[in-house]
C-alpha cells in the first residue's frame, strides 16, 4: 500500500461501507479503530509530499466541471485531529458502551465513519464546488450523528439542521456568484481573481461565506444551535462532534479569510459609518464568541450543556489568534485548535462514562464519585486544566501564545476580552469537576464502580496527550507548522519545550519541572511532616457537631454562583433567542397564509388577477 | 363603409364582449354549473376570435373547387382549428357537467364555497365526517 | 417504426376498448398495460433511431409543414415519450371502480402525451393537451370519491379556463405571423417581439400554466393529489406536469426567447416556490406536504425555462427528471404510512428502509450535493447570477429562503419517522412498495450518472435550437407565398 490521497479515502469510504455491514457486530469498534489507526498512518506518511499537495486519482466530469480532490496542509492538520478524535471516540464505544450504553451501537460506528469520510473529502477540497459538497456531506452527516439516540436530541438536531442548511445555501450562493462572476472554481484561481473585485461584491462576498461557515463554528450571532444539538448527542458522539466537527466551519473561514481574501485587504475593508476595518471587526466578533458562550456555560445545570456551550467560546481564540496573522498569533490560534479537541474530547467522554454509570449528567443530582470512578476524575481533571488554559496542560500554552500576540501587536482590549472568557471558563470548570466528582457521594451512587478499559482507556490516553503537549508543546507545533506554512504565513521558532520570538519565550519544559517541583515539595511537607488525616466512609459525616443523615444534603450545587448570577444576569443577552422566535413565528404566519390560499373557494380569480398582473407588468 | 364598424371589429368587439361575459360568470359566481356555462361562453368568445383572425373582407369560403376561384379566400386554418376547439370545448363541458350531477348527487350542492370546505377537510375531521355520512358510501377514512 | 405510432395506437386502443370489452369482460384489465407496453416498446425504439440519425421532421397526412401538421421526433420529444410510457404503466391505478375505463383514460393520456412530447405546431399543441387535459380530469375523479369528484370538477373549471385563454394567445399569435409552425415562427421572433406577442406568451403560460402547476393557477394541485389514489398522484405531479412544462419549454426554446413575457414566468416561478414551500411548511397531512412541495419545485423548474439559455434549459430539465423520480417514490412511500403528520410518529423506526429512503429522495429535492437536485439547484443559480441583472440577489434570496422552509419541513417528517412512538403496528406496515423501489433505483443511477446524464441533456437542449431545424429543411415553402401569407393583422 503506497499512502496517498486515494488510499486514505478509500480507507475511510472502505470504513463507512464495512459499518454499514457489520456495524452491529461487538467487534465493529475494533475493526474500525483499526481503520482510523490506518487512516492516521497514511496521514504521517503523506506529510512530506504535502508542500505540493497530495493529489487523488479520483476525478468525475458533471456538467462541464471536473471534480477533484487534493489534500494540502491545512487540510492535513485538521484531517489529523479529525481521524484522532474517531480514533479515540471509537474506541470508547468499542466494547461495554457500545453494548449496553447505546440504543444503536451500529448507527453509532455508521455515522462515525460517515463524519470522518465527509470530512476528509471536505478538507482535500481544491476548489469552491467540492468544498461545497464536502460541506453539505459533513452537515448532513452531523446531523445523522446527532438524531441516533432520538428523543430531546431530536429537537436539537432540528435547529442544528435549519441553521446547517441555511449556511449551507449562503455558502451556495456565493460558490455560484464566484463562478459565474470569476469563471473559475479553483481555490488558486478565485485567490487571484479576489484582489481585482469591488468592494461591495467583496462585502457581499465574505457576508456569505462567513455566515455560511460562521453558522457551522456557532459563530456569534449564530451560535444558539450547538450547544444543545453537541450536548444531546451521546458519549463518544458528542466527543467527536466537540471536539473537531465546528472546526470544520474554522476551516472555511481561514480559506475565506486568510486565503482569499487576505489579512491586507481585511485591514482596508472600511466599515461605514464607525470606521472599523474588517478584520477587527471578526476580531471582536471572536472575542464576543468567547465571552458569551462561556457566560451562558457557566448557567447550565446539565454538564454536558455545560461543556458544550464552553466548545463554542473556544472556537473563538482560534480564530483570534489567527487573525492577529503574526507568527505567534496563528500559530497559538491553530495550536489551540489542537489543544482544544484534546480535552474536550476527553471532557466529553468522562460525562459519557458517568452517564454510563449514572444515568445522568445533571450537575444537582451528581457529586462524590472521586473515590467511585477514581480514573474519571484524573482525566477530567487533566481536561478541565486544559480547558482554562493554566500550566501545564497544552490549553495553557495556545492561550497564552494568544495573549502575547495580541500583547504584541498593541491589542490590549482584546487581550482583557480574552482574559475574561478564561475567567469564565474557570469559574465554570470548577462548578464542573466539583459537582461530579467531589464533595457528597449519593447514597443510589454508592455501588457505582469506574467504568471498563474500553471507556477509561481513551480518556487516560487523550489526557495523557493534554498533559505531554503542554510539557513539550513542540510535539504538536510540528503538526501546527505544516497548517501555518500551508496558510502562507511565516513558520514560527519553536523548540520542543515552546517558543522563541523578539519579546520573550516560553519554555515548558521549565515551567512544568518547576511546578512539579513546587508541587513534589508541598506532597513531601504533607507525607512527612505528619499526614493526621484518618479515612472514613464517604457517606459518615458529620457537620456542626451533628451526625448528617443521608437526606441531608450538603454538597452545594444548586444554583452555583448564584451571587455572581445574579450580579450578571441582566447581561444574558435575549435578542437572538428573541429573533430566532420571531423568525419561527413569522414563518408560520406565512405558511398558514399560503395555506389558506391554496384553499381559495374561487380559484378562477386569482387566475384572472395573475393573467392581468402579468399582462400590465410586461406591457 | 364606416372604418370602425367594419365586420373585423365588430367580430373582435363581439368576441371581446363574450370573453368578459364569461369572466364575470367564472368570477362571480357560486354556483358550479354558471361557472361551467360562463366558461363555455368564454370559449365561444375565443373561437369567435380565431375566426376573426382568419377573415379577409369579401373573400370567399376556402372551398377548394378550381372553377369557382377566381379572387381571395378567408384563411381556411382558423377555421379548421375553430372547429377542433369546438369538439374539445364540448367534450370538456360535457365531462365537467357529468361530474357535477354526481356531486350533486352525493352532496346535494353545488355552491363552490361549500364544496371546497368538504375537498379541504382534514382527514377524519368531524366535516369530513358529516358529509360522508350524508353523502352515503364511497369513502375510506 | 415510424414515431406517430406512438400517438395512433394508444389512441385506437382506447377507442376499441368498449367494444372489445364486450367480447370478453377481462380485456378491460390487460388491454391497457398491454398496448401502452408495447407504445413503449415502440417509444423506445424511436429513441434509439434518433440517437443513431439524429432528430427528424415528420409531416403527418403528405402535407409539408407549415401547411401540414409537423411532427417533431427529436430527443426532447421521444425521451419525453419514453419516460411518460414508462411512468403510465408502473403507476397504473389500482383502486378503481371501473378498471375499462381508467384503461381508457390511461390510454388516452398516452397517445395525447406522446404527440404533446412531439409537436411542432401550436394548434396540435393545444389539441394534444387538451385531449390531456380531458384524461387528466377523469383520472382525478377515477376513484369515485366524493372528494376526488369535487376536486376534478374545481380542477377542469380552472383547466377550461386556462385552455381558453390558451387558445386566445394562440389566436393572437396566428393573427400576428400567420402561421403555427413552430419552426416557422422561430424565424419570426421580430413580429412576436410586440405587445401582441408578449401578451400572447402570457396568455400562453397561464393556460398552460394549469397544469404544470405554476402559481397562481394551481389550486388544483393540494385538493386532486390529497384524495387520489397515491398512484395517480404519483403519476400527475411525476410526468403530466411536466408536459405542461414541456410545452413552455419548446415554446420558450424555439419561438419566444428572450422575450419580456419571460419575466412574468420568473416572478410565476418564484411565487410558486415561495408560496408551494411555505404552504408545505403549513400543511397537516403528508399527502398536502407532498403536494406543495411539487408546486414549489415546479416552480423551481418555471424559473430555470424563464432565464433561459443553456444552463437555463439544462437546469430546467434536470430538476424535472430529478422531481419526475423522486416525487412518485415519495407518494408511494408514504402510502404505507398514516395521511395525518402527527401519526408518523415511529413510522419509521418499525420498518426503517422506506423512511431512510424517503429521506434521502426528500435530499436530493433540497438539493444536497451530490444528488441530482443538487446540480439542478446550482445549475439554476447559476443562470440567475449569469442571466439577471438586476435583483438578482432577491431572487437568489427568495428561492433560498424558500429552501430552508423545505429542508424544515421534511425534517420535520424525518424526526417524526425516527422519533418515538407506538410501535404496536409494526407488522401492519408494508415495506418499500416494488414499484417505489423502481423509482428509487433509477433515482439513485441518475445520482451516479449524472454527469452522463447531463452530457444528454446538452444534446436534448442544443436539438431545441431552431436554426440547426431550419438548415435541415430548406426546403419549405415560401411563407410570403402560401395562402395565409398575409401579414400583420392586428
Amino acid at each position: 500500500m503506497i499512502p496517498s490521497l486515494d488510499l486514505l479515502l478509500a480507507l475511510a469510504f472502505g470504513n463507512l461501507g464495512l459499518m454499514l455491514l457489520a456495524g452491529r457486530n461487538p467487534t465493529a469498534g475494533l475493526l474500525s479503530m483499526i481503520l482510523y489507526a490506518l487512516q492516521g498512518w497514511v496521514l504521517v506518511m503523506l506529510m512530506p509530499a504535502l508542500a505540493e499537495g497530495a493529489a487523488s486519482g479520483l476525478a468525475f466530469q458533471v456538467f462541464g466541471w471536473s471534480l477533484s480532490w487534493e489534500l494540502n496542509g491545512l487540510g492535513w492538520f485538521f484531517a489529523i485531529i479529525t481521524v484522532g478524535a474517531a480514533f479515540f471516540s471509537a474506541w470508547f464505544a468499542a466494547g461495554a458502551w457500545g453494548v449496553q450504553g447505546t440504543r444503536s451501537p451500529w448507527a453509532f460506528h455508521v455515522t462515525l465513519a460517515a463524519n470522518v469520510a465527509a470530512m476528509l473529502l471536505l478538507l482535500a477540497s481544491r476548489d469552491l464546488l467540492t468544498l461545497f459538497i464536502g460541506w453539505e456531506l459533513v452537515t448532513w452527516a452531523g446531523y445523522a450523528m446527532m438524531i441516533q439516540s432520538g428523543g430531546p436530541a431530536t429537537r436539537a438536531a432540528y435547529k442544528y439542521l435549519i441553521y446547517g442548511v441555511a449556511g449551507g445555501l449562503a455558502v451556495l450562493a456565493a460558490v455560484v456568484l464566484i463562478q459565474v462572476q470569476a469563471g473559475g472554481l479553483g481555490f488558486a484561481a478565485v485567490a487571484a481573481w479576489m484582489p481585482g473585485i469591488s468592494t461591495g461584491m467583496l462585502w457581499a462576498l465574505m457576508l456569505l461565506l462567513g455566515v455560511g461557515f460562521g453558522i457551522k463554528m456557532a459563530f456569534l450571532p449564530f451560535h444558539r444551535w450547538q450547544a444543545e444539538a453537541y450536548g444531546e448527542s451521546p458519549g463518544p458522539a458528542a466527543a467527536f462532534l466537540g471536539a473537531i466537527s465546528s472546526r470544520m466551519g474554522l476551516f472555511g473561514l481561514l480559506i475565506l479569510l486568510v486565503h482569499f481574501i487576505g489579512l491586507a485587504r481585511l485591514d482596508e475593508l472600511l466599515l461605514p459609518l464607525i470606521g472599523l476595518d474588517a478584520r477587527i471587526l471578526w476580531m471582536w466578533l471572536s472575542a464576543l464568541t468567547i465571552i458569551i458562550p462561556t457566560f451562558i456555560a457557566l448557567k447550565q445545570n446539565d454538564a454536558r450543556m455545560l461543556l458544550a456551550w464552553h466548545g463554542i467560546g473556544q472556537g473563538g481564540y482560534m480564530l483570534l489568534g489567527v487573525l492577529v496573522g503574526s507568527e505567534l498569533g496563528v500559530a497559538g490560534g491553530l495550536l489551540h485548535v489542537f489543544n482544544y479537541a484534546t480535552y474536550q474530547a476527553v471532557l466529553f467522554l468522562v460525562m459519557g462514562a458517568v452517564v454510563y454509570r449514572t444515568g445522568t449528567a445533571h450537575l444537582d443530582r451528581l457529586g462524590g464519585l472521586i473515590t467511585r470512578m477514581p480514573l474519571s476524575y484524573v482525566a477530567m481533571l487533566f481536561a478541565i486544566i486544559g480547558l482554562a488554559g493554566l500550566p501545564p496542560m497544552n490549553g495553557f500554552v495556545s492561550k497564552w501564545m494568544v495573549y502575547k500576540a495580541l500583547l504584541d501587536e498593541g491589542l490590549p482590549l482584546l487581550f482583557v476580552a480574552a482574559v475574561i472568557g478564561t475567567l469564565g471558563t474557570i469559574l465554570s470548570v470548577f462548578k464542573l469537576i466539583h459537582n461530579v466528582f467531589l464533595g457528597q457521594l449519593r447514597v443510589e451512587h454508592e455501588q457505582i464502580r469506574e467504568v471498563p478499559f474500553s471507556m477509561w482507556g481513551p480518556m487516560i490516553a487523550l489526557s495523557l496527550i493534554v498533559f505531554i503537549t503542554g510539557y513539550m508543546p513542540g510535539l504538536a507545533l510540528d503538526l501546527v507548522m505544516v497548517a501555518q506554512t500551508s496558510l502562507g504565513f511565516a513558520a514560527l521558532d519553536y523548540h520542543l519545550g515552546g517558543f522563541v520570538t523578539d519579546t520573550g519565550n516560553l519554555n515548558m519544559l521549565a515551567v512544568v519541572s518547576v511546578l512539579l517541583l513546587g508541587m513534589g515539595i508541598g506532597a513531601g511537607i504533607f507525607l512527612l511532616g505528619g499526614n493526621k488525616s484518618k479515612r472514613v466512609h464517604q457517606l459518615d459525616n458529620y457537620a456542626g457537631g451533628h451526625f448528617l443523615t443521608t437526606e441531608v444534603r450538603y454538597h452545594y450545587s444548586h444554583h452555583f454562583y448564584a451571587g455572581l448570577l445574579r450580579l450578571i444576569g441582566p447581561w444574558y443577552i435575549t435578542l437572538i433567542k428573541r429573533l430566532e422566535g420571531g423568525i419561527a413565528a413569522l414563518t408560520d404566519t406565512l405558511a398558514a397564509g399560503s395555506d389558506g390560499l391554496y384553499r381559495t373557494a374561487y380559484t378562477p380569480i386569482l387566475m384572472l388577477a395573475a393573467t392581468v398582473l402579468g399582462l400590465a407588468l410586461v406591457l | 363603409m364606416n372604418e370602425l364598424l367594419s365586420i373585423g371589429n365588430l367580430l373582435y368587439g363581439g368576441a371581446a364582449g363574450l370573453i368578459v361575459i364569461g369572466l364575470f360568470a367564472v368570477v362571480a359566481r357560486r354556483h358550479l354549473i354558471r361557472v361551467l356555462l360562463g366558461v363555455a361562453v368564454i370559449e365561444a368568445g375565443v373561437n369567435l376570435m380565431l375566426v376573426a383572425a382568419g377573415f379577409r373582407p369579401g373573400a370567399a369560403a376556402p372551398i377548394f373547387d378550381p372553377q369557382a376561384i377566381s379572387g381571395p379566400m378567408v384563411d381556411p386554418i382558423p377555421q379548421a382549428l375553430v372547429l377542433t376547439a369546438i369538439v374539445i370545448g364540448v367534450a370538456v363541458l360535457a365531462l365537467g357537467l357529468t361530474l357535477a350531477i354526481r356531486i350533486h348527487r352525493q352532496y346535494g350542492t353545488l355552491d363552490t364555497v361549500a364544496l371546497t370546505r368538504i375537498v379541504n377537510a382534514p382527514a377524519g375531521s368531524p366535516e369530513s365526517r358529516a358529509m360522508m355520512q350524508r353523502g352515503g358510501g364511497g369513502h375510506e377514512s | 417504426m415510424n414515431p406517430e405510432i406512438l400517438i395512433a395506437l394508444p389512441l385506437l386502443a382506447a377507442f376499441l376498448l368498449p367494444a372489445a370489452r364486450r367480447i370478453d369482460a377481462s380485456v378491460g384489465i390487460w388491454w391497457g398495460p398491454l398496448v401502452v407496453l408495447a407504445n413503449l416498446v415502440i417509444a423506445a425504439m424511436a429513441w434509439w433511431k434518433v440517437q443513431l440519425i439524429g432528430p427528424q421532421s415528420i409531416a403527418l397526412g403528405g402535407f409539408a409543414a407549415p401547411l401540414g401538421i409537423e411532427l417533431r421526433a427529436d430527443h426532447l420529444g421521444l425521451s419525453a415519450a419514453v419516460l411518460l410510457n414508462l411512468a403510465v404503466l408502473l403507476l397504473w391505478p389500482r383502486e378503481t371502480p371501473d378498471k375499462a375505463r381508467v384503461s381508457t383514460i390511461l390510454l388516452v393520456l398516452t397517445g395525447a402525451g406522446c404527440g404533446l412530447a412531439m409537436s411542432a405546431d401550436l394548434f396540435n399543441l393545444y389539441v394534444f393537451f387538451e385531449l390531456v387535459a380531458v384524461a387528466t380530469y377523469g383520472l382525478a375523479a377515477a376513484n369515485g370519491k366524493g372528494e376526488a369528484l369535487i376536486a376534478s370538477l374545481r380542477y377542469l373549471i380552472l383547466g377550461a379556463l386556462g385552455s381558453a385563454l390558451a387558445l386566445l394567445g394562440i389566436a393572437l399569435v396566428y393573427a400576428k405571423t400567420g402561421t403555427l409552425n413552430l419552426t416557422e415562427l422561430g424565424g419570426m421572433s421580430e413580429a412576436l417581439s410586440g405587445p401582441a406577442g408578449i401578451g400572447a406568451l402570457v396568455l400562453m403560460v397561464v393556460g398552460f400554466g394549469v397544469k404544470a402547476e405554476l402559481f397562481p393557477l394551481n389550486n388544483w394541485v393540494p385538493e386532486v393529489y390529497a384524495h387520489t389514489e397515491s398512484r395517480v398522484s404519483a403519476l400527475m405531479a411525476g410526468i403530466i406536469s411536466k408536459l405542461g412544462i414541456l410545452v413552455l419549454l419548446r415554446l420558450i426554446a424555439e419561438v419566444f426567447g428572450g422575450s419580456p413575457g419571460l419575466e412574468f414566468l420568473l416572478w410565476v416561478g418564484v411565487l410558486g416556490v415561495v408560496t408551494g414551500e411555505l404552504a408545505a411548511y403549513g400543511a397537516k397531512d403528508m399527502r398536502r406536504v407532498l403536494a406543495y412541495s411539487s408546486i414549489g419545485q415546479m416552480g423551481l423548474v418555471a424559473v430555470a425555462l424563464a432565464l433561459g439559455g443553456e444552463t437555463g434549459f439544462i437546469a430546467a430539465l434536470i430538476l424535472m427528471l430529478n422531481h419526475l423520480l423522486v416525487k412518485p417514490a415519495l407518494f408511494l412511500i408514504a402510502d404505507a404510512w398514516p395521511g395525518s403528520l402527527k401519526a408518523l410518529a415511529g413510522k419509521g423506526r418499525a420498518r426503517p428502509l422506506g423512511a431512510v429512503l424517503f429521506v434521502l429522495l426528500a435530499l436530493s429535492l433540497i438539493g444536497v450535493p451530490p444528488l441530482p437536485g443538487f446540480w439542478g439547484k446550482y445549475l439554476l443559480l447559476d443562470a440567475i447570477f449569469t442571466n439577471v441583472t438586476e435583483g438578482a440577489g432577491l431572487l437568489v434570496g427568495l428561492i433560498l429562503a424558500a429552501t430552508v422552509v423545505e429542508a424544515a419541513y421534511f425534517f420535520r417528517i424525518a424526526a417524526r419517522l425516527f422519533g418515538s412512538g407506538e410501535a404496536a403496528e409494526e407488522s401492519k406496515i408494508p415495506g418499500l412498495p416494488a414499484v417505489a423501489a423502481l423509482f428509487v433505483i433509477a433515482f439513485l443511477a441518475l445520482s451516479v450518472q449524472t454527469g452522463r446524464v447531463g452530457d444528454y441533456l446538452k444534446e436534448v437542449v442544443h436539438g431545441l435550437q431552431p436554426q440547426e431545424l431550419r438548415m435541415a429543411q430548406s426546403d419549405f415553402p415560401d411563407p410570403a407565398a402560401s395562402v395565409n401569407g398575409k401579414g400583420e393583422r392586428l
